[in-house]
């Protein structure tokens, strides 16, 4: 199934073991040894979503990882062709549905390229508030999902219980607990109710509190997670930036880049925070760089909450919505990386194009590139780096 | 290498403090919780009101709702006016999205605190308002009409978010 | 009534009658392990475990039975039959075996051999075989891989398991466990785990080992090949295999107690109870499982080359030094 070109580059990549448990292929010959070609298919509990890996195995070691995605294609491009512009917002809700709000922020910055509204400050605010809420409600149920595919299963079940609190904000700001549909074209849908300023504050402090012992305390020195991870999926930071890596993979190598900070938008300008970045490049690393990023999160929500501004939430763009003609990029940074849409305008009711750049199709390159050299149970760990959320990979 | 230390009993500690801690199971379905009030839950239309205007067929990104229009005078004013006689909302393909209750222009379809969808056959699911009964299986006519009228309106230069500080990648 | 009982005390009808009355109770425990292990897991993860089926949840283990008799057995369609079904057969038989010579109370065991300690080493080592026929006979690569590290750790953890029991063999002077629980005296610092703390701590990870549980339980590893030996059991048969997984913790438990945790010695000498002292030696086993349990939930489990590295360069040298020092010990004192 793969092409020659392709496996010469596989073989040629194995003369140079990763780590130094691979066998070379002329000692295989010579002993007569065989490897096991196995599937680890999309029917899998542990694979962050349909994902089929060509796994070729060498005893316990990989020596050939090759991803298979689409099984979960949805073909949210050509719907959106067919849609009108506020009705593809509800489409960019499924895309990441874990960090659904930034899916919506970046395909609603896109078409205002293509507006000339005005977005009132006080918009600006909430969309940033609820889009540090959607990554802590992303990140801590990645932290726990590494843990459950090491074999600990208590940590992913406190993760959603925090998960679950920042869903009943959520609810009862926007309406719904997971498809929130709430930024729209020109600032979000409607104010915070009465109260939820307090609400969130409360949440807040609550979180910061609890994250030491239910997650630092349980995760960060058990020597048992400690060397499963340590030294695991260790990338380089010349090969960080070659593969195109964005969001946690990138900055655990060391590389200080966060959409937030170097192209900022909406409400970030105003913001302060640092980018956190680690050195070692391997899964431990990335943990850690989850938990600041959690931190830094909260961080900002208490600036937001502490000055909100007053005013309106979303400009006045008329009954029909025909956008000039023309292209309107924009990027923001999601919990999985860089995320960037590019709308393509043709002047009538419906997008002539949809484009999503997103950050999980090209971070599965790692899969390829990282893991042979290493051992069957550690490509869990791996995909814990990565944190793909299949629909994602798929749209 | 791995060694039992105290890393673990840490962990374990935390374990054992949740065991004998509160739990935060609600036994549904005895106890139910109060939904905000802007949860969106299954639709329901007052027919009363309807004006068979059809822009929340147009808008629906599910092709959920299907409307069958006609000239009446209901409202005995002397003018035929149109009038749904048909009106089907199929819940096997509803999200939640609400883009049909807030483009009604007379506010007739509305969210209520309903999510309990359940039926034994598929066709159950589509709930008719109407006097007759309109086929969900087939896909209402996608009103969503591509004009492409160039309107002659560059879109301003697009000039990308622009960059601040920091070390280029 | 008194020629019953006579013929009750006559040998070979005493073995099986007690014997299938322990049994019995093996299975019975089986079902009941997977309900406290459900609840158990439930109250860590803040959450009631089963609480619908009958009061509290406790019928919950006769609605799973009832479920597992009357689901398909279903076997691949390559695989090798005999191998296939023989398997949990295989794995269940040692750990019912080993009740056979483990002391409820004073004058109460099934056996009581001389050498249960080496009857006990014995049976245990057939366990592996089992693992490896349900791997072999399903004839898929995720059962292959199972089957092959639950036999490399199931054999590499027999041997920390056997050299940390030979520090109570030393103290007592005997092999056989109703000696050894006797010889553990009555009171609570008496018994084996104080002097042997290293051997204790040995014993009850290799025992974690040989049961294939967390942190140990690759072979299973329930992430990376969906249960490993056991992917392509259901039903019955699969029902067989976590009664024999359950089974066989409870009796490594059984037997930890009875080693060094004094077996039905009660901890004070006026909480003594004669003839009841199975309460004693029911309430440590339950302690015992419970911390099987307690750290199944907390930890992730090690990688096979990790596991291996423990086994061989850790507690083995551990064992050999803390044998040289008992024995030093006992010619001191």
């Amino acid at each position: 199934m793969l092409s020659e070109e392709r496996r010469a580059h596989h073989e040629g990549a194995l003369t140079e073991p990763a780590s130094g448990r691979l066998v070379s292929p002329d000692i295989r010959d010579e002993f007569g040894l065989e490897t096991i070609d196995m599937n680890m298919g999309p029917q899998h509990p542990a694979m962050h979503g349909l994902l089929r890996l060509i796994l070729e195995l060498d005893g316990e070691t990989v020596v050939r990882c090759d991803p298979v995605m689409g099984y979960l294609h949805r073909s949210k491009e050509k719907i959106s062709e067919n849609r009108m512009y506020p009705a593809v917002i509800p489409i960019t809700d499924r895309i990441d549905y874990m960090h659904n709000i930034a899916m919506e922020y970046g395909y609603c910055l896109a078409v205002e390229k293509l507006l000339d509204v005005e977005i009132p400050p006080r918009a600006d605010a909430i969309r940033a508030l609820m889009n540090e809420f959607g990554r802590i409600m992303s990140h801590i149920p990645s932290i726990g999902f590494l843990l459950l595919e090491l074999g600990a299963f208590t940590p992913i079940l406190y993760a959603f219980r925090e998960r679950e609190r920042i869903q009943s904000i959520f609810e009862a700001v926007t309406g719904a607990r997971m498809m929130f549909h709430y930024i729209r074209i020109g600032g979000v849908k409607a104010d915070l109710p009465e109260g939820m300023p307090e609400t969130m504050w409360s949440y807040i402090e609550g979180l910061e509190e609890r994250l030491q012992p239910d997650f630092v305390d349980l995760i960060e020195g058990n020597e048992i997670f400690i060397s499963r991870t340590r030294g695991i999926g260790k990338i380089t930071q010349e090969k960080a930036v070659e593969m195109g890596l964005t969001g946690v993979p990138l900055r655990c190598t060391g590389v200080e880049f966060d959409v937030r900070k170097h192209y900022p938008y909406g409400w970030y300008k105003n913001l302060d925070f640092d980018v956190v970045t680690d050195e070692a490049g391997d899964v431990e690393a990335s943990y850690r760089v989850r938990m600041g990023e959690v931190r830094q999160s909260i961080r900002m929500i208490k600036q937001i909450l502490e000055n909100l501004p007053e005013g309106e939430v979303l400009g006045d763009l008329g009954r029909r919505l025909r956008p000039n003609e023309g292209d309107g990029i924009a990027r923001v940074e999601s919990a999985r990386g860089e995320y960037a849409v590019h709308v393509v305008s043709d002047g009538s009711d419906t997008p002539y194009r949809v484009h999503y750049r997103t950050p999980c199709t090209v971070n599965m390159q790692l899969l390829q590139e990282i893991v042979p050299g290493h051992y069957l149970p550690d490509i869990m760990p791996i995909m814990g780096l990565i944190d793909p959320v299949s629909g994602a990979w798929d749209k | 290498m791995p060694q039992v230390g105290q890393g673990i009993m840490k962990g374990m500690g935390v374990t054992l403090k949740h065991l004998f801690g509160q739990k935060i199971t609600r036994q549904y379905p005895e106890y139910k919780r109060n939904l905000p009030e802007r949860s969106r839950g299954m639709l329901t239309v007052d027919m009363d009101r309807c004006i068979a205007c059809l822009q929340c067929m147009r808008i629906c990104p599910d092709h959920c709702i299907s409307i069958e229009q006609t000239k009446r005078d209901a409202d005995g004013s002397g003018k035929a006016k149109p009038y749904p006689i048909g009106f089907v909302i199929d819940d096997s393909r509803c999200m939640y999205c609400s883009l049909c209750v807030e483009v009604c222009p007379v506010n007739c379809i509305y969210h209520t605190e309903e999510f309990e969808v359940q039926a034994y056959n598929r066709l159950e699911l589509a709930r008719q308002f109407g006097e007759r009964p309109v086929d969900p299986r087939i896909d209402p006519k996608p009103a969503v009409g591509k004009k492409k009228k160039p309107t002659g309106k560059k879109a301003p230069r697009t000039v990308e978010q622009p960059r601040t500080g920091g070390e280029a990648a | 009534m008194q020629t019953v009982l006579n013929l009750l005390e006559a040998e070979p009808i005493r073995l099986l009658v007690s014997f299938g009355a322990v049994l019995f109770l093996v299975l019975n425990l089986a079902a009941v392990l997977t309900m406290a292990e459900r609840k158990v897991s439930g109250y860590i993860h803040l959450r009631f475990g089963p609480n619908r089926v009958g009061p509290r949840g406790l019928l919950q283990p006769a609605a799973d039975v009832f479920k597992l008799f009357t689901k398909e057995n279903v076997s691949p369609g390559r695989s090798d039959l005999w191998v296939f079904l023989g398997a949990p057969i295989a794995m269940f038989i040692p750990a019912a075996l080993v009740w056979l010579v483990v002391p409820f109370a004073p004058n109460a065991v099934v056996a009581d051999l001389n050498v249960a300690i080496l009857f006990f080493v014995a049976i245990t080592s057939i366990g592996a075989l089992g693992v490896v026929m349900a791997g072999y006979g399903s004839r898929s690569a995720f059962s292959l891989l199972g089957a092959l590290r639950g036999a490399a750790q199931m054999i590499s953890y027999e041997v920390p398991l056997i050299l940390s029991l030979l520090g109570v063999v030393m103290l007592t002077g005997s092999l056989s466990l109703a000696d050894v629980v006797r010889a553990q005296g009555d009171t609570i610092w008496t018994w084996y785990f104080l002097p042997q703390l290293p051997m204790f701590v040995t014993f009850y990870i290799a025992g974690l080992a040989e049961v294939k549980r967390v942190p140990f339980d690759l072979p299973e590893g329930e992430s990376e090949i969906v249960g490993g030996y056991m992917v392509e059991y259901s039903g019955m048969t699969w029902a067989l295999i976590q009664a024999a997984e359950f089974a066989s913790m409870a009796v490594m438990s059984a037997v930890t107690v009875t080693l060094f945790v004094g077996g039905w010695q009660p901890p004070l000498p006026f909480l003594d109870l004669g003839n009841f002292n199975w309460v004693w030696f029911g309430i440590k086993t339950a302690l015992i499982m419970f911390t099987f349990q307690w750290i199944r939930w907390s930890v992730p489990r090690l990688r096979m080359d990790q596991l291996m590295d423990l086994g061989w360069k850790i507690l083995v040298p551990i064992t050999l030094i803390w044998l040289f020092v008992t024995a030093g010990a006992i010619l001191i004192f």
